[in-house]
C-alpha cells in the first residue's frame, strides 16, 4: 500500500520531466510572479522552524519539507 | 521604498527610444518586487513566540538570524535559538475518581493529582540554547549545493548535527533536482537516570533512608543516546507564471534511546482502578518515510500556499498534514506595504503499535508500551492571522496569533470500570503569539 | 550562430508584417518595441553594442546597472554603446527601478517579451556583444561581478578589433 503511494508520488514528478516539460514552465523573462518573496516555497523560514519545533514537540510526525527551486531563476 | 516621485528624474532615467505602449490590463499597484538580498550586507530577522497550553506546557521561543549574502551569490545564514519551557506535562497516567500520588522524575519528592484530573507532571523547567550554521554554493550555472551544522545544549540533552543538499536546475530553471542528507547524534542525560523498562514507579517517602537505593534499582543508567539519519529528494516544477510546486520524498531513519524517560503507564484491575504505574519503554529504532506536495498560486493580488504531508512509519503510525496560507496584500491603507496571511492546518495521526491508553492487569506484558497522547490517535487543527506591514526604512514587522487545538482520540480500547467516567483523551489547547522584526 | 544587422532587420521586418494583420490588440506595442530596437541599432551602426536584456525583480539586473553605467561613459568615445531592453510586464515598476537605480543608456520596452524570444534569452539577466560588423559576437546568461574583468576585455578586444570587409 506504502509502496503504491511512493510509486505514485515519484511518478508525478517523473511523467513532468519526460513529458509535461514542453508545456510547463515558462520563459526567463516571465517570473516576475516567481520572484516575490511570498512565491518561495518557504517564504517565512522563522515561521516555519517555530512551527516545526512546536509540532515535532507535540505530535508525530516532522520534516518532509524541502528546498531548491522556484524563484527568479536568475543567475 | 518610500521615493517622492521626481518628474525629471523619470525623464532621466528614461531614453529616446521609449515609444513602447503599456496594456491598460495591468492594474498592478506598484508592489515592491522583492529581488535577491543586496551584495555583501547582512539581513536580520529576529523572532519571538510565546507558546501555552491551558493549564499545561507555556513556552517561550527567541531566534535571532543572520544571512549574509557574497558577491558570487554565496550566502551564510547564522542563527541563535533559545527557549525555555515551563510548566506541566501529562505524565501518561490515567485519571482516577481518587486522587493519585506520583514520584517526580529525578525521585526526589512526590506529587499528588485531584480525583479526576489527568496526571500532570509540572517538574519541566527547561533551557534550550541551539546555534545553526549554514553555508550555500553556487557550483556551477544550475547547481547549488549547501551545508551546515546544528548544536543544540539544554541542562539534559545534547543534540549535534550535520546536512548537506544539492539543487540541480533544468530547463531554464524551470524544473529543480534536490537531494539531501541530515544525520543528528544526540545525547540524553535525564534528571534521575534511565528509568528501567516497566519498572514499577517507586512510591514512598524520599526521605526515607532506603530511598536512593530503593529508587536505584528501578534505574538502568544514567544516560543514552540516539542517532538520527534523513534523506530528502525533491522536484520543484514552474507551472506556469502564477504557479509553483514541489513533490518531496523523505526517509528518515533513527536509533537508539526513543523511550519518552519521564512517561509511565497505569496498570489497572478489570474494574479500571489503577494497580500500579510502570515507566514506557519503546523499540529502539524507528523508520519514516514521508511524501510531501506543495503548490503556491499567485492570483491577481493574493497569493495562496497549500501543502499536503503523507507520513508513515514502522510502528504503524501514519498521517496527514494540510497546511495552508493566503497571503492577502493590503497596500498601504494599514500601514506600509502591509498584508494579513489567514492560516489553517489539519492534521491527522493514527497510534503506534504499541500505544496503550492503560495496561490491563490480567494482560500479558507487552513488548513496547507508552500511554504518550503524542503517539496516540488523535486529530489537531491550527488556525491563525499573521499581519505585517513595513517600518523604519524597509524593515518589515509582524505579528501572528494562533489557536492550535489537539484532540486525541479513543483508538478502539476498551474502557473497564471506572475508566469510563473519567477523561481519558483530554483535549489540549493552546495559544500561539509571535512578534518578528527584520532589518 | 551569427545574425548579421541585415538578417536582424529582415526578422523583425517579417514580424512587423506577420503582426500587424494579427488580430491581436496589442500588436502595435509588439511593433514597436521591435523597431525601436531596430532604430537603435541603426544609429548606433558601425559600434560596438552590448545589449542586455533585464526587468526589475532581478537581482543580478540590479548589480549590473552601475558597471553599465560605468562601461558606457568609459568607451562612449571609442564607439561604444549599451542598449538594454526591459521586460517588465508591468512598465511602472521598470520605471520604479530606473528611480533607484538609474540607467544613462538606452532603455527599449519590450513588455511582451517578443525580442527576448526573438534572441532566445535563456535566463535573467542576458547580454549580447554585437562587433562593429553588426553580427553577434559572445553571448552571456546571468550577471557575475566577479567576471566583470572579463566582460571588459571581450568589450575591448571587439572596440580594438581591425574590420575585414
Amino acid at each position: 500500500m506504502m509502496y503504491k503511494k511512493i510509486q505514485i508520488t515519484l511518478l508525478i514528478p517523473i511523467l513532468i520531466g519526460t513529458t509535461g516539460c514542453a508545456s510547463l514552465g515558462v520563459e526567463p523573462w516571465e517570473r516576475d510572479l516567481l520572484s516575490k518573496k511570498e512565491m518561495s516555497l518557504n517564504a517565512e523560514p522563522i515561521d516555519a522552524a517555530l512551527d516545526d519545533h512546536i509540532y515535532f514537540s507535540k505530535e508525530a510526525s516532522s520534516g518532509g519539507k524541502g528546498f531548491g527551486g522556484g524563484g527568479c531563476g536568475c543567475n | 521604498m518610500k521615493n517622492k516621485i521626481d518628474k525629471t528624474n523619470i525623464k532621466a532615467a528614461l531614453t529616446i527610444a521609449t515609444t513602447a505602449l503599456l496594456g491598460t490590463n495591468n492594474l498592478a499597484q506598484a508592489e515592491s518586487t522583492s529581488t535577491s538580498a543586496e551584495e555583501n550586507t547582512w539581513e536580520f530577522d529576529s523572532a519571538f513566540l510565546f507558546y501555552s497550553e491551558v493549564d499545561r506546557v507555556s513556552a517561550g521561543e527567541a531566534i535571532f538570524n543572520a544571512k549574509k549574502t557574497f558577491d558570487n551569490e554565496e550566502v551564510l545564514n547564522l542563527k541563535l535559538t533559545i527557549d525555555a519551557l515551563t510548566g506541566a506535562s501529562a505524565n501518561g497516567a490515567v485519571a482516577q475518581p481518587t486522587v493519585q500520588t506520583f514520584t517526580r522524575p529525578s525521585g526526589n519528592g512526590q506529587y499528588e493529582i485531584a480525583p479526576g484530573d489527568t496526571p500532570l507532571d509540572d517538574t519541566f523547567h527547561d533551557t534550550r540554547v541551539q546555534l545553526n550554521g549554514q553555508w550555500t554554493q553556487p557550483l556551477a550555472p544550475d547547481y547549488t549545493a549547501s551545508g551546515g551544522v546544528h548544536i543544540s545544549k539544554e541542562y539534559d540533552y545534547l543534540s549535534l548535527g550535520v546536512n548537506g543538499n544539492i539543487a540541480i536546475d533544468f530547463d531554464r530553471k524551470n524544473s529543480t533536482f534536490s537531494a539531501g542528507f541530515s544525520y543528528f547524534q544526540d545525547t540524553f542525560t535525564p534528571e534521575g537516570g534511565i528509568p528501567k523498562p516497566f519498572a514499577s514507579m517507586l512510591i514512598g517517602d524520599s526521605n526515607d533512608p532506603s530511598w536512593d537505593d530503593d529508587f536505584a534499582k528501578t534505574r538502568i543508567g544514567s544516560e543514552d543516546d540516539k542517532s538520527t539519519a534523513d534523506i530528502l529528494l525533491g522536484f520543484t516544477q514552474v507551472i506556469n507564471r502564477r504557479m509553483l510546486m514541489q513533490f518531496n520524498y523523505s526517509y528518515s531513519m533513527v536509533e537508539g534511546y526513543l523511550t519518552d524517560p519521564f512517561k509511565i503507564l497505569s496498570v489497572v484491575d478489570n474494574d479500571g482502578a489503577a494497580q500500579d504505574y510502570i515507566y514506557e519503554s519503546r523499540p529502539d529504532s524507528r523508520t519514516k518515510q514521508s511524501i510531501y506536495a506543495q503548490s503556491l498560486y499567485h492570483f491577481d493580488t493574493t497569493v495562496l500556499d497549500v501543502s499536503y504531508r503523507y507520513m508513515w512509519d514502522d510502528w504503524e503510525i501514519t498521517s496527514h498534514t494540510i497546511d495552508s496560507r493566503l497571503r492577502i496584500p493590503l497596500g498601504d491603507s494599514f500601514g506600509t506595504e502591509s498584508y494579513l496571511q489567514p492560516h489553517l492546518r489539519v492534521y491527522q495521526q493514527s497510534a503506534a503499535d504499541f500505544y496503550r491508553p492503560f495496561l490491563l492487569e490480567s494482560d500479558p506484558l507487552p513488548a513496547f508500551a507508552s500511554a504518550d497522547y503524542r503517539i496516540g490517535e488523535m486529530t489537531a487543527f491550527t488556525v491563525g492571522i499573521k499581519y505585517g506591514m513595513l517600518v523604519n526604512n524597509g524593515h518589515e514587522l509582524s505579528f501572528r496569533l494562533e489557536y492550535y487545538r489537539q484532540t486525541p482520540t479513543d483508538a478502539g480500547f476498551n474502557e473497564p470500570g471506572i475508566l469510563k467516567d473519567v477523561e481519558l483523551y483530554p483535549t489540549v489547547d493552546a495559544i500561539i503569539a509571535q512578534v518578528t522584526y527584520s532589518f | 550562430m551569427q545574425y548579421s544587422l541585415k538578417q536582424i532587420q529582415f526578422t523583425v521586418f517579417i514580424l512587423f508584417v506577420l503582426l500587424s494583420s494579427s488580430h491581436n490588440a496589442n500588436s502595435q506595442e509588439v511593433v514597436n518595441s521591435q523597431t525601436a530596437l531596430e532604430q537603435a541599432l541603426d544609429e548606433h551602426k558601425g559600434e560596438v553594442v552590448y545589449l542586455d536584456f533585464w526587468a526589475s525583480w532581478c537581482g543580478p539586473c540590479r548589480k549590473s546597472f552601475p558597471w553599465m553605467n560605468t562601461v558606457q561613459e568609459q568607451y562612449k568615445q571609442q564607439g561604444f554603446s549599451v542598449i538594454s531592453i526591459n521586460l517588465d510586464a508591468d512598465k511602472m515598476l521598470a520605471e520604479k527601478f530606473l528611480i533607484e537605480t538609474p540607467a544613462n543608456f538606452t532603455v527599449i520596452y519590450d513588455p511582451k517579451g517578443k525580442i527576448a524570444k526573438h534572441f532566445k534569452i535563456q535566463g535573467m539577466p542576458s547580454s549580447m556583444l554585437i562587433g562593429r560588423d553588426g553580427k553577434i559576437k559572445s553571448r552571456h546568461t546571468g550577471f557575475f561581478t566577479k567576471k566583470i574583468p572579463e566582460y571588459q576585455q571581450e568589450i575591448e578586444q571587439l572596440l580594438n578589433a581591425i574590420e575585414v570587409k
